[in-house]
């Protein structure tokens, strides 16, 4: 696989590009790869894509996309450019699972098949901001559901009651972040369990800081760095690459497209969606990702559901599984706040939708999370129950296409709802939801089985 | 003279770049501007009536997920165009003076896409915009503003611990004795209203379609 030293050579070699002549370039490139593979959506009630010819021509538009573009590197507004050979070896040499943690919580992440039958791996909890007051109870909450396989950091504004504000404050608080989780992984008796460092910032020192096998991140555990949006990538991100790479860590990334932004609409999210856990497993050596695509105006919470972005999310997903080894996660986005009706129905929509297409599960969050306001254990333990309960029952693409259809009427007419802090509907001290919460999560449990989901 | 005003074929012809606008027909919209000149109809009305007309149909249409980011580029880009056509035979002192905001990612943050949204929403409904990017620290972001005699600094964050850096501006802003030659407003997934009140921001945009509307209450 080409070296991260040759693509830190291409990233001060490769051509000169404005941003905005990438920008405007990456979108040509996309409608017309879109055009050229006709990556059509079929309309009506797709949500779980059937069409394995069309996954093949979206695969091949990824290919070129990528080998057209190359990746941009936003510090040296280069090129880094990559031939089709580039590409083709390092998908066929990414590993298509990852060992993580120590001792009894040690696991394995795989790559999944489109209609899974085995129980997926998950991440059930943070990239949310907490304050630090809550850190050790939440990280313990979390860890302590016997299915966690990692876990991932979360950001916060103060540390030690004092805003974080500049370089030398921001490893400070990286490193608090990291000591927390290991703390906290430790209180809900799983030392070992893998922890994920979510980076306070971008900075290369704030990156690289938290390695710290007695207290920090330890060679069995994981960091975020992710590709930004439009296949871009920067340098301080590479140089944590280069360092993780030869200590140990494994890398994930957040490798989805966002539909409404330059690559166009659902379909060209679709080619993006596609491209980018390559050129991020390329770039930093990620080989876990959250992978599919969103939208625009669903991040926003402005709207429910989109028509066709579970069908494009869909194609993503199968081609990354049918065609490389991209160990795919579901990173559950829902537009409804924690402790809400409509919040658990969309996470049930997209924990069916996981093991469908081939997909882990990662952290339920709502799109508009603010401190403390993002998620609880409650929406996880849903998450898993739901994607459980979709295996046991042998669920198909038709069959999880139908259930999903049954669900999304259930947003017709919808407009999101705010939902609570962590604290307002959920009790850490006893790992339990408040009552109130308890009924609404009883009612939406109901729901689905009365829709055909066999749920205990 | 008012829209309102003007015969029939007139109005087709300012009705016609608009459309040309909104379908981005580049060819189209310079030649409905050159008719509208040769026509003799103030251009002053067209860029009343057909250009801000087209920005509105156009944030709609983005709104509705049918246009996307690079359309409102491109948007932004033509109306540059056709305006240089229509603002040529007015007297720059009669020419309305657009706007001056600038766009950035705070300091620590490289998040764009709301940013970018915004910074194209802004410049296709007729602000002129200098987009800095992202990771932009404050002075660098304040020496801007001074330099293009900006009339609003607009702040984008999408990570909690870059928030600060948006309330850092205010307060280089403040203890530069600055603060009053400047609008601020704030924006990015976890910014509020609140927040936004708490630091001194002049405005907040909770997605571009409000951004816009508190840029037009802030400076129109």
């Amino acid at each position: 696989m080409i070296s991260l030293l040759d693509i830190a050579e291409r990233t001060q070699t490769g051509e000169k590009v404005e941003e905005k002549t990438w920008d405007m370039e990456f979108f040509q490139t996309i409608s017309g790869l879109v055009k050229k593979y006709r990556i059509q959506y079929p309309g009506g009630d797709s949500y779980i894509n059937v069409d394995d010819s069309l996954v093949e021509r979206a695969f091949e538009a990824g290919l070129e996309c990528l080998e057209r573009l190359g990746i941009y590197c936003i510090t040296t507004r280069r090129r880094v450019k990559l031939n089709r050979e580039e590409i083709m070896t390092a998908i066929r040499e990414a590993p298509n699972e990852i060992l993580m943690g120590e001792g009894r919580d040690r696991r394995i992440w795989k790559q999944r098949k489109v209609e899974e039958k085995e129980m997926l791996n998950v991440c059930p909890g943070h990239h949310t901001p907490y304050t630090e007051d809550l850190a050790g109870l939440i990280i313990k909450n979390f860890a302590q559901i016997p299915r966690t396989d990692f876990i991932e950091g979360f950001n916060f504004s103060k540390v030690e009651d004092r805003d974080i504000i500049g370089p030398p404050m921001e490893v400070y608080a990286s490193r608090r972040e990291v000591g927390w989780m290991r703390e906290g992984v430790r209180k809900a008796g799983r030392p070992g369990l893998a922890i994920v460092y979510y980076p306070i910032n971008t900075r290369a020192e704030d990156l690289i800081c938290v390695m710290d096998p007695d207290c920090g991140l330890r060679r069995t555990d994981g960091i975020l760095l992710s590709l930004l949006p439009d296949l871009k990538m920067e340098q301080d991100m590479l140089s944590a690459a280069i360092v993780y790479e030869e200590y140990g860590c494994f890398k994930l990334s957040g490798s989805f497209a966002i539909a409404g932004g330059f690559c166009g609409g659902i379909e060209g999210a679709i080619v993006e969606g596609i491209v980018k856990p390559i050129a991020a497993m390329i770039a930093y050596r990620d080989y876990i990702h959250y992978t599919g695509i969103e939208h625009v105006h669903m991040l926003n919470g402005r709207q429910i559901l989109i028509p066709g972005v579970n069908w494009a999310r869909s194609v993503v997903n199968q081609a990354l599984n049918r065609f490389t080894h991209t160990i795919c996660m579901r990173w559950i986005i829902p537009t409804s706040g924690a402790g809400t009706e409509l919040n658990l129905l969309e996470i049930a929509m997209q924990s069916t939708e996981a093991p469908i297409n081939g997909m882990n599960l990662y952290a339920p969050r709502h799109c508009r999370t603010t401190t403390n306001h993002g998620q609880t254990p409650l929406e996880a333990e849903w998450m898993i129950e739901v994607s459980d309960a979709v295996i046991e029952q042998a669920f198909d693409r038709k069959s999880a296409n139908e259930f999903i259809g049954k669900l999304a009427k259930r947003f017709e007419g919808a407009k999101p709802q705010d939902g609570y802090s962590v604290t307002e509907c959920y009790d850490l001290v006893h790992h339990n939801p408040k009552p109130e919460y308890e009924k609404v999560y009883m009612g939406v449990k109901k729901e689905l089985k009365e829709m055909g989901l066999n749920l205990g | 003279m008012e829209y309102s005003k003007l015969t029939d074929k007139e109005k087709a012809l300012l009705d016609s770049l608009r459309d040309a606008i909104v379908v981005i027909d580049t060819e189209a919209a310079k030649e409905a501007a050159q008719k509208i000149i040769d026509a003799q109809i103030d251009p002053r009305v067209a860029l009343k009536h057909s250009i801000a007309e087209a920005a509105e149909l156009v944030g709609a249409k983005f709104d509705c997920g049918e246009l996307f980011l690079p359309h409102l580029v491109m948007v932004g880009d033509l109306m540059e165009e056709v305006g240089t056509i229509l603002e040529k035979d007015i007297p720059p002192d009669q020419i309305q003076k657009k706007k001056v905001i600038v766009i950035a990612t705070v300091q620590g943050d490289m998040h764009s896409i709301g940013k970018n949204i915004v910074s194209t929403m802004l410049r296709s409904s007729g602000f002129i915009i200098h987009d800095m990017g992202v990771d932009v620290p404050s002075t660098a972001i304040i020496q801007k503003a001074k330099e293009v005699k900006a009339e609003m600094i607009a702040l984008s964050s999408l990570l909690t611990t870059t928030m600060p850096y948006q309330k850092e501006v205010i307060d280089d802003l403040v203890s530069m004795r600055l603060r009053d030659q400047f609008k601020v407003m704030v924006g990015g997934g976890p910014v509020t209203r609140q927040y936004a009140e708490s630091i001194g921001a002049d405005g907040y945009g909770k997605d571009a379609i409000e951004a816009l509307e508190e840029a037009k209450r802030l400076l129109l």
